[in-house]
């Protein structure tokens, strides 16, 4: 992923700034022993470095989506067809030269793997017959998904646009798709063209997708043909009121806009209307973005910073008033004890982590059991209506419908209950989390601000929450994020695949034994319809399962980690007030110094980090949950 | 032969009169079976919201009666009957029907409910001079997918209903694009007579065709070839006869073309190619632009809500190209709308069986009666069912293709084509049958009904077809003999 290219974002921090705000942290921290600082720093940088802003665009089929994305990045990325439809998710991103590639499953059978996956470099010219109905019908290559490099200006910051298969009425696999690959977008795009207002499976969809991804902005598409779209704009507001206040809805015209390229004409892009849903990708999403990226960038180096200055100036404060040094140790020490708490695993937050996951995974398997034992019922009560032989492939087909709305419902609601778990082992973490003593700096104010309760771990620009998300988001992301993909897509092919095997065994059945009795033969039905949704009971509930594995580990990992680095702070402080103690008065002298400087320098940067801080804190609180990774 | 069907039919449900007649409630179900069958074919127009319902049957019918909206717009189910005096009667859920006054804006009805609200109506009924109407009785019904969700059950409800026969005997299905909720509808359409009588009688219409493309002028071919996909689509092969692509608003508006139309479109005609592509680059420009300068807004307004993008760079393309008159413009673009080959398949499909669909609804009433509510004394009225049933060779041949569409017969696919048509797949009229063109002499029919016959004795006395496809074989047989024998009459016929 590192070939993303460079970011030029036009957000008053720019990453720019914040990659050299980091880069002089890591200089800072360099000089020490803190290895895990250091690391932190690094994984922050390689962030900044590759910043994806994933905008997913989903709707109905045929409403316009593949020529959105095309018209938004003046490119042919997309193949787009009168009657073909998209029938592979394609990646839309930042190279240079153009390229494109697809994404492979490796071979070896065992799907649980998520980084199974293999990047296949094809010619830019040949992605129709990967990712549309006509070369590729219903994904019969079995692609994950198609990624397409291009070198536009709107994709440079780390915009990241992805196509998606049409949604065809909610419950089918594509909506499963899509709704499986929503917790990893930063931003979703609703595609509805002006010739009607919104249908009931579309707003359902909505609703269900709401759940999972707040960030959701409307797009009317194709208002060059229809003379109402206006009306239809009006309508499609007020039912976007209905589901949830603030949800901006603009029309576009994909026509008009590559006309527009084609002829320079300024004018007519401006009627396009996609002049303001860039303006709006860039302000409201990209910009949203970033400013969570600042945000845990500078709760980053805030952390960083105050961790350093915690020892240096504990030495300071021995050096200087060897009188107090004992108390201090002291006090120290005992805040020692209580980080070293935190780290245990019967500290509190780790117990609310460790009990909510395994009861979330309980209820998660109990209510796809639920859920997949109705229609088991269901089943069974048709099969013994009538001889399941005729109806067989109709049959077949309501039971993948139905298992997939199933797993639909099971996971918003397992995502939604994943996220409030997070939110309460923060909440947890922070009550139980003791600030950094204070320090008492004698005449040293003026050059050092009075230190409060360390930044990183405040609630006041952040709250809890959203400090883990920053957080899950950092280790998630980046190296896990296509292997997170894989995951995803691969869960929603389970259905389908493992379907087809049991149809073909259904089909060969009934076609040998003609005369066998209908008995038997509904016997062998519903024996069929329970090995497969035993099955999709196994795989799915594994797929759920890794997925709130990874989830636990995340969260855990994150608090780990802020403990460790407190405790190992609060360790360094007392070495490093003992030492002064025992330091001859000449040397004292030179040391006071060489602390001050360094002090001064960290300061700086903590002020700068606290500047970015306040700054995009300043500038708005938007995505509560849809942030950046 | 169909005429004995329907008076056996009709015989039948005097028969279960006379047995009933002292239940009222179902004396009352009986005589609305009965007059069904003395009415005209009842042919439903379904689809998802928006899908361009009521145009289509102003389109059918030649006249922009049906009110149509950008907003969800029919949300009361209305059948159109042939009458000779136009009138509106409301039907509400409880109570007495009652009439309502006739109003029309711009030629279109508006139904004044009054004080009645919506929900309570049951259906609306206007009767309406049209010839369009003579033989087949039009039903607009609200969309499904509706954001109403009562609105979108009542049409469920009415279309397949759960445990009754269906209100009509045949269903138009629009649909812009294949998608869940229609293939799901079509389905519940066939279940409801499924298990009974089995058999396909809905026609899909691709509507709103000149949307396929984004307007493009060559749109239409582009939704004839999603047609055709869809004709051979597995899924919609088992539930409808047949696949065609309709421009609904063209076809609407090309049957009532109006003079000072045609001048509109002779104006474009006249601009520079380049200026004219600019201003018809979108709706909003359209409305927009200064030029021709003898177009006024309303007028511009008026074409775009009347023809769409589409209509007007496609009539404008052909006033270029030589259609210099009102009529042959007319003609034309209704030609290039598809709408002649959804009426010839309405004909073909529903017209030429209108006689078997209808029997056979009502002896799924019938059926139904007896089996639900059952009492001594009605033997002789279940076999006089089932004789019907057995006997109807119509019966036979429907049932047929529903199977050779849905789980197919043992035979060589070329074969199973042949019996598709041979039995009235494409059509019920014996040319259509024997793919023969219209004014083909009897003596030729004869010999092709023939040599048919022949072929298929043969299939039927191999050994080798067995069960399933010898049934099929008998039908297909039994067919051909029906059509020698018809060439015959007609060849005894003087000229």
């Amino acid at each position: 992923m590192a070939e993303a290219g460079p970011a030029h974002p036009a957000t008053p921090v720019t990453a720019g700034q914040l990659i050299q705000l980091v880069e002089h942290g890591l200089q800072l921290v360099g000089t020490g022993d803190r290895e895990d600082l250091r690391k932190r720093l690094n994984l922050t940088l390689g962030r900044l470095r590759d910043p994806s802003i994933r905008v997913i665009v989903v709707g109905e089929f045929k409403q316009g989506k593949s020529k959105l994305i095309n018209a938004l990045v003046g490119a042919p990325a997309c193949p787009v067809d009168d009657d073909v439809a998209t029938s592979v998710p394609t990646v839309v991103r930042y190279g240079d030269p153009a390229s494109a590639a697809i994404l492979v499953p490796t071979s070896d059978a065992d799907s649980g793997d998520e980084a199974a996956v293999d990047r296949q470099p094809i010619p830019v010219a040949d992605l129709p017959a990967y990712v549309s109905e006509q070369g590729n019908p219903g994904n019969s290559k079995k692609l994950v998904a198609a990624e397409v490099f291009l070198p536009r200006r709107i994709l440079a910051g780390g915009l990241i646009v992805i196509d998606s298969p049409g949604v065809g009425g909610l419950g089918s696999a594509h909506t499963l798709a899509t709704l499986t690959a929503l917790p990893t977008a930063d931003a979703m795009l609703l595609v509805s063209d002006a010739s009607q207002e919104y249908t009931e499976p579309e707003l359902r969809f909505l609703r269900q997708a709401m759940r999972i991804t707040p960030n959701v902005v409307g797009v009317l598409t194709k208002t060059d043909l229809y003379p109402d779209w206006r009306r239809v704009e009006e309508m499609d507001r007020s039912h976007l009121g209905n589901v949830a206040p603030g949800i901006p809805l603009f029309p576009v015209s994909s026509d008009l806009r590559l006309e527009a390229a084609r002829l320079q004409d300024s004018e007519l892009n401006e009627e396009s209307g996609f002049p303001a849903l860039i303006a709006h990708l860039r302000s409201g999403i990209v910009e949203g973005a970033q400013r969570l990226h600042g945000r845990s960038v500078s709760q980053d180096l805030l952390a960083v910073t105050e961790n350093l200055r915690l020892s240096l100036q504990s030495e300071l404060e021995a050096l200087e008033n060897p009188g107090g040094t004992p108390q201090m140790i002291s006090e120290l020490e005992a805040a020692r004890a209580e980080a070293d708490d935190l780290r245990k695993r019967s500290a509190r937050w780790q117990v609310t982590l460790s009990d909510g996951i395994s009861d979330l995974i309980a209820d998660m398997e109990y209510d796809l059991r639920n859920r997949l034992r109705h229609i088991q019922r269901e089943a069974e009560a048709a099969i013994d209506q009538e001889d399941p032989g005729p109806a067989w492939p109709d049959f077949s087909k309501w039971l993948e419908v139905s298992t997939a709305a199933a797993i639909s419902e099971t996971f918003v609601l397992t995502s939604e209950r994943a996220q409030w778990l997070a939110g309460q082992v923060a909440d947890h973490f922070a009550e139980d989390e003791n600030p950094l003593p204070v320090m008492q700096v004698s005449h040293s104010a003026d050059v050092l601000d009075p230190v409060d309760a360390m930044p990183g771990m405040d609630a006041g620009h952040v709250n809890p929450v959203q400090k883990v998300l920053i957080g899950m988001r950092g280790s998630y992301g980046g190296v896990l994020m296509f292997g997170l993909l894989t995951g995803i897509f691969g869960m929603a092919l389970i259905n389908p695949l493992s379907l087809g095997a049991g149809l073909l065994l259904g089909r060969k059945a009934y076609r040998e034994d003609k005369e066998a009795r209908l008995k038997r033969r509904q016997g062998e039905a519903k024996a069929l319809v329970r090995r497969q949704l035993d099955d999709v009971t196994f795989q799915v509930g594994k797929q759920l399962k890794d997925r709130l594995r990874l989830v636990q580990r995340s969260i855990r990992d994150h608090f780990t980690e802020i403990a460790d680095e407190h405790h190992r702070s609060l360790a360094d402080s007392v070495s490093a007030a003992q030492k002064a103690a025992n330091t001859y008065a000449l040397e004292k002298d030179a040391r006071i110094r060489d602390i001050k400087a360094e002090l001064k320098k960290v300061d700086a940067l903590h002020r700068a980090a606290q500047a970015v801080a306040a700054e995009v804190s300043g500038a708005g609180t938007m995505m509560p949950a849809g942030g950046p990774r | 032969m169909t005429g004995s069907t329907v008076a056996g039919a009709a015989a039948l449900v005097q028969e279960a009169l006379e047995t009933y007649g002292d239940d009222p409630a179902t004396v009352a179900a009986l005589q609305g079976i009965a007059r069904r069958l003395a009415e005209p074919l009842r042919v439903a127009i379904a689809g998802m919201v928006k899908a361009g319902k009521s145009t289509l049957l102003n389109a059918i019918l030649g006249e922009e009666i049906a009110p149509t909206d950008t907003g969800e717009c029919t949300r009361i189910i209305t059948w159109y009957r042939h009458g000779h005096t136009p009138r509106i009667t409301l039907h509400p859920t409880g109570g007495e029907p009652r009439a309502l006054p006739l109003k029309r804006v711009d030629g279109r009805l508006v139904f004044v409910l009054g004080d009645v609200d919506a929900a309570d109506v049951d259906r609306l009924e206007v009767e309406w001079p049209s010839p369009a109407l003579r033989n087949m009785t039009l039903i607009d019904t609200p969309g499904i997918a509706s954001l109403s969700r009562e609105v979108s059950a009542r049409s469920t409800a009415f279309l397949a209903p759960a445990d009754t026969e269906s209100e009509a005997d045949a269903i138009i299905y629009l649909m812009r694009h294949m998608h869940a909720a229609d293939v799901r509808f079509l389905e519940s359409f066939r279940d409801t007579e499924a298990g009974r009588s089995g058999t396909v009688n809905a026609i899909a219409v691709l509507s709103r065709a000149d949307e396929v493309g984004g307007g493009r002028i060559d749109s239409l071919l582009s939704a004839g070839e999603i047609a055709d996909r869809y004709r051979r689509d597995h899924n919609l092969r088992k539930l409808a006869l047949g696949v065609v692509p309709v421009a609904g608003l063209l076809a609407q508006s090309a049957r009532t073309l109006r003079q000072q139309e045609f001048a509109a479109f002779q104006l474009l005609a006249g601009l520079d190619r380049g200026d004219r592509e600019k201003a018809l680059l979108s709706a909003d420009r359209f409305l927009r632009s200064t030029i021709p300068e003898g177009l006024t807004a309303e007028a511009r307004a008026s074409l775009l809500a009347r023809f769409g993008l589409f209509g007007i760079r496609l009539a404008v393309v052909l006033v270029s190209n030589g259609f210099n008159e009102p009529t042959p413009l007319a003609h034309e673009l209704a030609r290039r709308s598809g709408l002649h080959p959804l009426l010839d398949l309405l004909g073909r499909q529903f017209q030429a069986r209108a006689e078997a669909l209808k029997a056979r609804t009502a002896l799924v009433a019938v059926e139904s009666l007896l089996r639900t509510s059952p009492r001594p004394g009605t033997g002789h009225l279940a076999a006089a069912l089932e004789r019907l049933q057995a006997n109807a060779h119509e019966f036979r041949e429907l049932r047929l293709l529903a199977v050779l569409r849905t789980t197919g017969v043992p035979l060589s696919p070329e074969l199973a084509a042949e019996a598709e048509g041979l039995i009235g797949g494409r059509g019920a009229a014996p040319h259509v049958r024997l793919g023969l063109d219209a004014d083909t002499a009897p003596s030729d029919m004869a010999d092709e009904a023939r040599r048919y016959l022949l072929r298929w004795r043969a299939v039927a006395e191999n050994p080798l077809t067995d069960g399933p496809a010898l049934d099929a074989c008998r039908v297909v047989v039994r067919s051909c003999e029906g059509l020698l024998a018809e060439s015959f009459a007609r060849q005894r016929q003087p000229a």
